[in-house]
Order: C-alpha cells, then structure tokens, then sequence
C-alpha cells in the first residue's frame, strides 16, 4: 500500500521521463475565471498535467483550488482561455456534453457526498446506473471496486455507520468504479485524522499506480512532503510555483 | 440491453421514492385526488343539468290551430309537412278531445255551451335537435302563412329562458372548471417540487457521475405519472360512493329531486384517468426542471 512512499525519488525520476513523452490529459492556456463583478477567482492559469501523472495542487483557502478542479469537469466554465481534458477542449462542449465527459471524470470530495439512506453497495453502484449498465453487472462490478478499497465486508451498510475514512473509501470506489482515466480529490482527507488521511493517500497511490490520473487538493503540507509529487501552487488565484515534493512542503511551512 | 437495464432501473426508482418517502408523497396523491373528485364531479353535474335542460325543453311544443273549415286531408299533408321540417312528432288534436281536455281540468266546462267551441289542432313534440328558439321561430313563422292555419302558438318564452339558462350554467362551469384546474396544476407542481427537493441530493450526485438530464427526469416523470393515476383511482371511488351511496340518500331526503340518477361514465373514468396522468406529469416537469440547471 505503501509503495510510492518507499521509493518517491526512484519513481519520481522514472515517472519524469515518462511523462514528458506521455500526451497531458488536463491542459489549460491562459484560463481565467470571475463571478459575477468579483476580483477574478483565477487569473491567466497555465498548466499541463500527463496521463498517469499524480499532481497536487496546494494553496491557502481560496486560492481557487476548487474553481480550478470545477473547470475540469465543468461544474464551472472558464470565463477566459481555455481547458483541454484529453485533448478536447471542453470550453466548446455544450451542455448536453457534460454527462459524457464526467463518465470519464471522477470526482471525491471532502463532504464525501453519499446517499445517508441507501446502502454502500447501492451508493457505489450508482454510478453505474447512470450509464445504463444490467442491474447484476452493477453489483458485481461495485463489489469488485469495494474490495479494492477494501470495504467489501462493509456493502450493506449504511454510510452513517462507516467511519469517516470508510465513507471516503467508499467515495473513492464510486468515483472509481466506472474506470475514469481522471480522479479529481478536492481535500480529501480534510475531515479526516492522520491515520485516515494516510490510508486514504495511499489508496490514492495504489489506484495512480494503475495508470489513472490524479489531482488532489490539499492544503496539507505533511502530506506534501511525505508524498513526493508534482505540486502546483496557487495564490490569490494565480500559479506561483510548481515544485517537487519537499521544497513545496517547505515553501509552504515558511510562507 | 441499455433500454432495458434504464427501463427497470427507472421503475424501480419511482416505486422507491414512493416508498421511502410516503408522507410527500400522500400529499400530492390527496391534492390530485381532491382536484380529480372537483373535475369528476363538474362532470357528472354538468351532465345532469343538460339532462335536466333537456327534459323541461322536451315538454316543449308547437301548437298549430287550424281553420274550422279545415279537411281531413289537409290535416294530414300539415302533420306530414310539419314532422318533416321539425323532426318531430304531431298528433291531431280533435275540438272533442281537446274539449275533454279541458274538462279534465276544469270540471263543468262542457256544460257551459252546446257548441264546442274548440278547433282543430296539431300539437307537435319538439325534439332535442330542434329546440333552439331561433329555429322554432322559423317553423312557426312559416307555418303560420299556410292558408289552413288559423294560429300558431309556442313557449317562445320557456325556450328562451331555458336556452339562457343553459349558456349561464354552461358558463360558470367553465370558469369553475378553469379555476378549479389552474389550482391544481399549482398545488401539483409544488408538492413534486417538495418531493424532488428531498432528493436533490441526489439529484446532484447524479449529475456529477455524469447522468444525462434524461436520465435524471424520467423517473420523476414516472413518479408524477403514477401518482396521477392513484389520485384518479381514489378520485373515481369517492364519485362512485357519491353516486351510488350519496345520492339515493339526498333523494330520499328531500324527496322531490327524482330525476335521472347520475352515473360514473366509463368514459369519465377514462377522462379523470388521463387528466391525473397528465396533470401529475406536467407538474412534475415543471417541478423537476429547476434542479437540473446546476
């Protein structure tokens, strides 16, 4: 489960190589965004994140963490340039095109978001009734993706039961169990204690280390510097810096 | 495979939300009830008072008073002629008969002269078809010019009365009806939308695993069809009590209303049927289209 913590320097410059051959799946050119008369809540933001790649992406409270993982799967739309997911621009998708990029698109979120009254199993499968898929094929497939975070003993309970590093277990599998090539996190150990943030981070890793993208937000330094990664800074909604791992960790103590 | 898989899925999910949140759920059937149960029973009134209408208005004639130098044969081209233009039914009224009329209601008037004074006269039964005033005034007008015809008389007045009674009534049905219907599609609409906003928790989630807004919808369309249909099955048992139960019981209390019975069409069965559905339809339309802009 560990295994990215073990050995981050290896895997890091493995992975450096990798990437800069590897087509980026989350692209964005000089992207903006405002509401309303407000002072833009992102400004002129440039990125480029590669297919398989785990980045965080760190800041104050904010900093636009959330707006920017909104742009991704248009829960918001840029009011300025523009946002490539796997190499379509999605500024251009209409509405009705939505549904179809997020099936690719996972999403977890610090407030977990499960339904309180039906089972674990049903919250998972869920995302699976959305795209129409048999009604056996939806138990079976959510059963497999449960026992990959580990909570198949878990399936008929009632999310309020679990403790709350289950409950994001259990987001996590829902987001997971239609196979996105992307998992967005925003904060998602916020509401949980150390030993939780560590057993949910590592999942993460397990489930990057299969080949999906991850971004994760995260105001967290501890988990910054224990994990090693890609790091993307912003503040007051612009990129200020884009480090590895440790230095990130401490731009972020001392600042 | 897919259709299929959403089909049921759909199903299921409507008959979920009914069972698992009842409460809501009674409130929008109840208030579609009452609605249906008001349009139901406009309905069945509506319908009584044309019958009604219609049986006063069959009690009107055209009486023609002939000549007293008028023939046998003469009788009978104007009974012929006048059964072809009104489509209706005249008998020959002899000065005899009418006179035994009369004495029937006022006894001693035979005794009052040796002659009988009476003339021949055709009465003729006016039918539905041809009750309006406008069209007994014609028939009238020209047979009052036939050379045989001595007078012709006709409750000009009834009919007009009875006809602007009819048109009043007809009236404030529609507006009764219109209110009564304007109301429901309001109540309706809000009741889903308390049912749909306890779900759009649900709602929201669906959305962000990538749920098409079609998928979202239909099965609160389905709920809000079903729950017509519920409305319109309670709506269509308080009818049949009402007119099975309750109106030979105000018959029998008041004693004089002895018309015709009301009765629950198959047809109005099928009417309350339709309007629930599509009434729990529309309003759920209405109500779910607000929470899938996000």
């Amino acid at each position: 489960m560990t295994m990215c913590v073990i050995t981050p320097e290896s895997r890091r410059r493995r992975g450096k190589g990798r990437w800069a051959k590897q087509r980026p799946v989350i692209q964005m050119f000089h992207v903006s965004k405002s509401f309303g008369n407000d002072p833009p809540t992102l400004v002129d933001i440039n990125l480029d994140i590669a297919k398989g790649e785990f980045v965080f992406l760190t800041g104050p409270s904010g900093a636009g963490k959330t707006t920017l993982l909104k742009l991704i799967f248009l829960a918001e739309r840029a009011s300025k340039g523009q946002v490539l997911v796997a190499g379509r621009n999605v500024a251009r998708l209409r509405d009705s095109g939505i549904p179809y990029l997020r099936r690719n698109i996972g999403v977890v979120f610090q407030d977990f978001k499960l339904l309180p009254r039906r089972s674990v199993l049903d919250n998972v499968g869920f995302a699976l009734h959305v795209v129409g898929t048999p009604r056996e094929v939806v138990r079976e497939k959510s059963l497999r993706t449960l026992k990959l975070v580990g909570l198949a003993n878990k399936a008929h309970l009632l999310p309020p039961k679990l403790s709350g590093g289950e409950q994001q277990r259990v987001v996590i599998a829902r987001a997971l169990v239609n196979d996105p090539a992307i998992l967005l996190a925003d904060e998602p150990t916020g509401n949980l204690d150390p030993a939780l943030t560590v057993e949910i981070m590592d999942l993460l890793c397990d489930v990057n280390a299969r080949g999906t993208t991850i971004v994760v937000a995260t105001h967290d330094a501890t988990l910054i510097q224990r994990y090693q990664k890609r790091t993307l800074r912003l503040e007051q909604g612009t990129l200020v810096a884009e480090e590895k791992g440790a230095r990130a960790a401490q731009l972020m103590v001392q600042g | 495979m897919s259709l299929v898989a959403k089909t049921s899925y759909f199903a299921r999910t409507a008959l979920e939300s009914l069972w698992r949140s009842p409460f809501i759920h009674v409130v929008a059937v109840l208030s579609l009830a009452v609605a249906l149960t008001g349009f139901g029973a406009a309905r069945v009134v509506a319908s009584q008072l044309d019958r009604l209408v219609e049986s006063l208005s069959g009690e009107v004639e055209l009486t023609v008073y002939l000549k007293a130098d008028s023939s046998d044969e003469t009788r009978a081209q104007l009974v012929t002629a006048l059964e072809q233009r009104t489509h209706g039914k005249a008998t020959i009224v002899s000065p005899e008969q009418a006179l035994a009329r009369l004495e029937a209601q006022v006894p001693g008037v035979r005794a009052l002269s040796k002659d009988n004074p009476l003339p021949w006269s055709i009465e003729v039964a006016v039918p539905p078809s041809a009750r309006q005033a406008q069209a007994l005034r014609e028939v009238a007008r020209k047979v009052e010019q036939l050379e045989a015809v001595e007078a012709v008389d006709f409750g000009e007045a009834a009919v007009d009365r009875l006809e602007g009674l009819a048109f009043a009534l007809r009236l404030a049905g529609l507006v009764v009806f219109g209110l009564v219907f304007l109301t429901v599609v309001v109540v309706v609409a809000a009741t889903l939308q308390l049912a749909i906003y306890a779900r759009r928790e649900e709602i929201e989630i669906q959305k962000l695993v990538g749920a098409t807004n079609r998928f979202v919808r239909a099965p609160f369309l389905i709920e809000g069809a079903l729950q017509g249909l519920l409305g319109a099955l309670i709506a269509l048992g308080l009818l049949l009590l009402a007119t099975h139960v309750g109106w030979p019981r105000l018959v029998a209390l008041l004693g004089v209303l002895d018309a015709v019975a009301p009765a629950v069409t198959l047809r109005l069965a099928g009417e309350v049927a339709a309007l629930g559905a599509s009434l729990g339809l529309v309003g759920s339309v209405l109500a779910v289209r607000r929470f899938l802009r996000a």
